[in-house]
């Protein structure tokens, strides 16, 4: 148990840190990308402590985590008109 | 037949993948896509609107949203007590901390309510902006904490179910450690959904 209490509060700590960077007023695409970074770390923690996916197969691990992965990635394509909408709408 | 797991010492948890933790492995992955469709579709959204309005202050929203994120994170660890308990034979220990993370899990889900309750006091809607920008504001922000609520709300039944018939020996402790997968990730969509919807729409 000893060992996921160190998880929890790395955890808390991270959220600390998530606020903190938030109060600082940094620009939205700099603050965007540290938000997700640390999103991301705080993910891989549960994934491999919580759902202890650390614990299972490599084979059976890396599927869960590229099946995810690659969902997320082809999302991405939707990006690129979010963009043209906003030139469109700033552009008289 | 060695197994190679990304730990190197053996698990304390139930070895091997059985259908039923598979089951609830696809689940999770689907569900991950879903609410990866949902967070993705509120970005976009945000880019795609130049007069997007940020709601929340300080106070009350982000320190309600930090006291939510701690109450789930702890929820969290009550489960992995609850697993470890029941995988170690401790029945009486195990359905306390189950109740105990039920316990949290109501207490997450009266703080979102409560929440929910103030911004509908402002004027936020589906379709209403109190702020004067896009609708479209109140629309992602219910929709997305809305789908997480009911996935907090779905948990915590659950959790009493499998209590219940653990608690009767009708469940065994492998019962307890995929409801404790789905508990968990409940708890890991929150770590994206408070930066994404709350902590970058600070004013």
């Amino acid at each position: 148990m000893k060992r996921y209490v160190v998880v929890w509060v790395v955890l808390l700590g991270i959220v600390a840190l998530e606020v903190i960077l938030t109060l600082l007023r940094l620009p939205t695409g700099v603050l965007l990308a540290e938000l997700l970074l640390l999103a991301v770390i705080e993910a891989a923690l549960a994934l491999l402590y919580f759902m202890h996916l650390r614990y299972e197969r490599r084979s059976f691990a890396w599927s869960v985590i590229l099946a995810v992965v690659i969902t997320i990635v082809l999302m991405d394509h939707f990006w690129f008109d979010a963009f043209r909408l906003l030139h469109q709408r700033l552009t008289p | 037949m060695v197994e190679h797991t990304l730990a190197s010492e053996p698990s304390p948890f139930g070895a091997g993948v059985t259908s039923r933790k598979l089951g609830v492995w696809m689940f999770i992955v689907a569900d991950a896509a879903t609410f990866a469709a949902m967070l993705v579709a509120s970005g976009y959204l945000r880019i795609a609107n130049p007069d997007w309005t940020r709601p929340f202050e300080l106070w009350p929203s982000i320190v309600n949203g930090i006291v939510m994120t701690v109450v789930l994170l702890t929820s969290s660890l009550t489960m992995i007590g609850a697993v470890l308990a029941a995988q170690a034979g401790r029945r009486a220990v195990a359905l306390r901390w189950l109740v105990a993370t039920m316990g949290l899990g109501v207490l997450f889900a009266a703080l979102h309510l409560r929440e929910w309750v103030g911004m509908i006091g402002e004027g936020w809607r589906l379709s209403r902006n109190p702020l004067g920008g896009t609708p479209l504001v109140g629309a992602t922000f219910f929709s997305v904490t809305g789908l997480h609520l009911l996935h907090v709300v779905s948990g915590v039944v659950v959790i009493g179910v499998i209590a219940v018939g653990y608690r009767r020996a009708r469940f065994d402790p492998g019962h307890v450690e995929t409801t404790g997968l789905y508990w968990h990730f409940v708890d890991l969509v929150w770590m994206f959904v408070f930066p994404l919807i709350y902590l970058l729409n600070v004013r």
